[in-house]
């Protein structure tokens, strides 16, 4: 899992609302070699959250990135290539992914992040709930 | 199960045995008895109640068919995506073809791409390099040809989730050999709760995956909300027939049909195209439009039946597993289906506002 993932993945138990970014817990993680695109960079790091990169790069031992970023630092090839190298080179293989707001873990193998939730996570069911349910959703 | 809809029964929902009565009445003490009546109830305050006194066991009982039905797609497709692959590549999909015309075995990989290209056409996806997407998510991606297929069309960040472990594993490493590591990623996810903040994705793909969903109406908000502002939403899917006004629910021998094929695809209740409708017209989603395409893939499953049958499917049939072999021998049903105009294979596309 690169960090442009991560960057776009949040936790969605129910009830979350703070379920972003989610920690990072790296057990191993590789370096790929990825072709730089400055144009896709410059494309892409509007909707970069630049500080959940921060920190996520950071836990894979990367603290090159600078705290803040702006679009004028876009003119710097410098930047560009720090930025491209921990968005897209940095690869998480095994870990797990940590909601902020619960501490549930996320695991991740073989790269793959599995973000399925448990029975218990999804529906909350007492009578009140139920019936707010049915009026909402008209399903039982 | 569901009033609004009038879907048909499931097997996925009948796991448990029922509770008793007595079990019910005690449990409806905390639930306040009368409750605002909406539209999308048809029946009086009498049947609600009733309703009501079962739901808490049925609601437990849904929940627990669910978490079956998902065990059981995730095992179906790791078990049978790899004989897919093999035989017919990496588009887990229907070919559309021109009606009426014999397709030899080569066709199917461009009617497969075709599909795709429709689809995009019929919803009215901008290519000019402005307006085109740059963000899409795969919602029951298989192996993740769309993905890659979308990435590489638009140049743009694909994003794809399946219920398989071995989809995913699949799909990324196919995404490495092709050279598009960089474009899309795959993760294990549930279509009923994407992993993603709202408003992320400018294409919204779901390409016959939403007849595995138990929930059309969370399945579709969730397609709504990850899409971002002015995104276009194209679903692809089977349905069963719209139903005409004077009716209730299906025929009882349709739903035998629909039943049958259910318990082979690992498949929750079925709707029509018109519920699909009324459900994006309910999230004030715009420029909503539907398509009966059945015409257009009849060619498809004869032509499954007929690789199954040759030498190399049936010996990866039996290599497979039960569930696949079971999968390919409910193939014929599915015939059935198109054939009594019981099955339709749908276009649903619609645009997030602005």
């Amino acid at each position: 899992m690169r960090l442009l993932t991560h960057n776009m993945l949040s936790c969605n138990i129910k009830g979350v609302t703070n379920g972003f970014p989610l920690r990072l817990e790296v057990e191993k993680f590789v370096e790929k070699e990825v072709d730089f695109s400055a144009e896709f960079l410059r494309n892409i790091f509007p909707k970069i959250e630049w500080k959940a990169l921060v920190d996520a790069s950071r836990s894979m031992g990367y603290s090159q990135l600078p705290d803040e970023a702006d679009s004028s630092m876009l003119d710097s090839d410098d930047f560009l290539k720090k930025f491209h190298h921990a968005l897209l080179e940095l690869h998480l293989e095994e870990g797990v992914l940590i909601c902020p707001e619960t501490g549930r873990r996320f695991p991740v193998n073989k790269g793959i992040p599995n973000m399925l939730l448990h029975e218990d996570e999804v529906f909350v069911f007492d009578g009140v709930n139920l019936v707010l349910n049915y009026h909402l959703n008209s399903t039982w | 199960m569901n009033t609004l809809f009038r879907t048909t029964e499931s097997p996925f929902l009948q796991y448990l045995n029922q509770p008793s009565t007595s079990d019910r009445r005690r449990r409806i003490s905390s639930l306040p008895v009368r409750i605002g009546l909406g539209r999308s109830t048809r029946t009086g305050l009498a049947k609600t109640t009733t309703r009501m006194m079962a739901s808490s066991s049925s609601a437990a009982t849904e929940t627990v068919g669910r978490e079956v039905l998902k065990k059981g797609i995730a095992d179906f497709y790791d078990e049978s995506s790899g004989i897919w692959e093999d035989i017919w590549g990496d588009h887990m999909h229907h070919g559309f073809y021109n009606p009426d015309v014999q397709a030899s075995i080569s066709d199917h990989r461009s009617a497969q791409i075709r599909m795709i290209e429709e689809s995009l056409s019929f919803a009215g996806v901008p290519e000019d390099s402005l307006k085109k997407p740059k963000s899409i998510v795969d919602v029951g991606c298989g192996i993740g040809g769309s993905s890659r297929y979308l990435a590489r069309k638009y140049g743009a960040q694909c994003q794809g989730i399946t219920l398989s472990p071995v989809q995913a594993q699949r799909a990324q490493a196919l995404a490495a050999a092709q050279g598009l590591a960089d474009k899309v990623s795959f993760q294990v996810a549930d279509a009923l709760q994407q992993p993603f903040p709202d408003g992320q994705f400018d294409l919204v793909w779901s390409m016959e995956s939403g007849e595995h969903m138990p929930d059309k109406k969370k399945f579709v908000s969730e397609l709504a909300r990850v899409a971002a502002p002015g995104a276009t939403i194209i679903m692809v899917t089977w349905c069963h027939r719209d139903l005409s006004p004077s009716e209730d629910s299906l025929k009882p021998e349709e739903e035998k049909l629909l039943n049958k094929i259910c318990d082979a695809y690992y498949l929750p209740a079925w709707c029509s195209a018109a519920d699909y409708v009324k459900l994006l017209q309910s999230l004030s989603l715009q420029d909503i439009k539907a398509a009966d395409w059945s015409q257009y893939v009849a060619p498809f499953w004869p032509a499954v039946i007929r690789s199954a049958l040759t030498w190399k499917g049936l010996t990866s049939l039996l290599r497979s597993g039960w569930k696949t072999m079971k999968g390919a021998l409910a193939m014929p049903l599915m015939i059935e289906g198109y054939q009594k105009d019981l099955i339709k294979f749908a276009i649903i596309t619609c645009r997030k506002p602005k």
